[in-house]
């Protein structure tokens, strides 16, 4: 595997089984090594176990066999007290963006420095900047159901980039957006990218893969089934 | 830390208003529980007043005339150490004018008449007898034998006067202990199952705030506050209504004929006010656990 060798991986996998209840094979045997910066697609059809692997990466589940390193540190030994700290380096992005809808933009975004302890005037500093990036600084004082669906996933976006995490996991940000719309969020991605940001993300949009041009994963019934550079979507 | 405890007490604010009918349930509960805990303190202590000649096993008391010599009170003491089989002698107690007075004014704590025609000087002095044996008859023919004694004013028996009373009170405190004790167990589970709720409505929010990586004590802490407000606003409530009912039975009471023994049952502000600390500081515990159980329970949405 490229880059793995003495370089520490922003995330690595070794080994890892997810098995649901008794018998569900939700991963199989899973290993890769990603580097810090690096940009991902999971691929593959429903229930292949795309958002296992990413729930696995936050310690939403922990694997039956096999271990999974985030920034150089094996998080399943990870006592549950400090599992909050292993999620403040990680942006969650959903495909049905998770916002609190009885929140502005603004406090949507400002909500996630808040519950970490963040101090009044880092908020007013950090949260004005993401969402100039994201493009919404005119929009901060709307409410969820007053924006569009790509608006409402880049509110999602800024959430989980403003506390500049190092991985940003993202599944089917673009499962419910219209082509044109989708682009504009793959443009945002990228550009998190581009600041340093690694992004892991799952998707089956075709169209996303094969125009970014990206490292992909592809997952087969928890399997999976090929790793390439620069790949696209078969 | 400025912007924590803000946050929690914010947070707690606004849940607290956004469930109003559970939490009135939830505060009205703890109250009248509380209340139950509360009455069984002040009947305990009223029966005390009461019973209070009576403590330690006493059955018997020899009573002498405030005008006895001596000679006269010597002569008593002996007599009754004459019967060592029967009385426990070691258990004899003598109590002079002031300590008899002393004693009367907790017998006539609520009876101010009848605790004005006696003074220090005029009051009968008393023997505190505590039998050995258990046959009443044998107790009964002694008395008899005393009344005759120079000096002796009156000889009163337990069992005439409180037995009674005694037995009263034992079961009232019981069944009020009982009483109360289940109904703050409901008011626990009530508290518990208001928490339960706000956080289930909540949950879309305790996702993303774990998500984002808040800690479980920072996402508990105004669930946990919000449950001993409850716990505690119904140890205030309780503590009204208890100062109310003891304030109408105390004023009731007055109204007694002076001697019937009614008029001891009442009980000293100063012990009603340390009973409504007592009562706050249940309140609180009530509050807390409830809610601790519901904050730790169900914090995996």
């Amino acid at each position: 595997m490229p880059c793995a060798g003495k370089l520490v991986a922003m995330i690595r996998l070794e080994n890892v089984t997810k098995i649901y209840g008794s018998e569900t094979v939700a991963v199989r045997d899973a290993s890769f090594d990603i580097p810090k910066s690096q940009f991902v697609f999971l691929v593959g059809p429903s229930g292949s176990g795309k958002s296992t692997l990413l729930r696995l990466i936050n310690r939403q589940e922990q694997p039956e066999r096999g271990d999974v390193w985030v920034a150089g540190r094996n998080i399943n030994d990870l006592p549950a007290s400090r599992v909050p700290f292993l999620r403040r380096s990680m942006g969650n992005v959903f495909q049905d963006y998770k916002l609190l809808l009885n929140k502005t933009v603004f406090e949507n975004v400002a909500f996630s420095l808040e519950v970490i302890g963040k101090p009044r005037h880092v908020i007013e500093r950090q949260v004005p900047a993401v969402l100039d990036l994201v493009g919404l600084a005119d929009k901060h004082g709307r409410f969820p159901e007053q924006l569009s669906g790509g608006e409402q996933q880049r509110v999602s976006i800024a959430r989980a980039f403003v506390n500049r995490p190092l991985i940003l996991l993202a599944d089917e940000p673009t499962g419910n957006l219209d082509p044109t719309t989708s682009e504009g969020i793959m443009s945002l991605l990228d550009r998190i990218n581009e600041t340093g940001t690694t992004v892991v993300m799952a998707t089956h949009d075709h169209r996303v893969v094969n125009s970014m041009r990206r490292r992909v994963i592809q997952m087969d019934h928890g399997v999976i089934v090929r790793d390439q550079e620069r790949g696209v979507y078969e | 830390m400025f912007s924590r405890i803000s946050y929690a007490l914010r947070e707690t604010w606004a849940s607290f208003r956004r469930n109003l009918t559970l939490t009135a349930a939830a505060i009205l509960t703890s109250a009248v529980s509380l209340l139950l805990v509360g009455t069984t303190f002040l009947i305990q202590r009223a029966f005390e007043n009461l019973l209070v000649q009576w403590r330690g096993d006493v059955e018997m008391i020899v009573f002498v005339r405030s005008d006895a010599s001596a000679e006269q009170i010597g002569l008593i003491d002996s007599v009754l150490r004459s019967s060592p089989t029967i009385i426990d002698v070691n258990k004899l107690l003598y109590l002079n004018k002031t300590e008899s007075y002393e004693e009367a004014k907790r017998i006539f704590v609520g009876d101010p008449v009848t605790l004005s025609l006696l003074t220090p000087e005029s009051i009968p002095t008393q023997f505190k007898v505590v039998p050995l044996s258990d046959d009443p008859q044998l107790v009964r023919s002694l008395s008899d034998q005393y009344r005759t004694l120079p000096g002796v004013e009156a000889v009163a028996l337990a069992e005439d006067e409180f037995q009674v009373i005694s037995t009263l009170s034992n079961f009232i405190r019981v069944v009020t202990l009982v009483m109360s004790l289940v109904l703050l167990a409901v008011a626990v589970g009530l508290i518990w199952n208001t928490i339960r709720t706000a956080m289930f409505a909540r949950r879309r929010e305790i996702e993303v705030m774990k998500l984002v990586g808040a800690t479980n004590w920072f996402i508990r802490v105004p669930f946990m506050l919000e449950g001993l407000l409850q716990g505690l606003l119904g140890g205030v409530v309780s503590c009204g209504g208890l100062w109310a009912l003891n304030s109408a039975w105390t004023n009731g009471v007055a109204g007694f004929k002076p001697g019937t023994g009614i008029s001891s049952l009442v009980v000293p502000s100063s012990y009603l006010t340390s009973v409504m600390f007592i009562l706050l500081g249940i309140g609180a515990v009530v509050g807390a656990v409830g809610s601790a159980i519901a904050a730790t329970r169900f914090l995996d949405v």
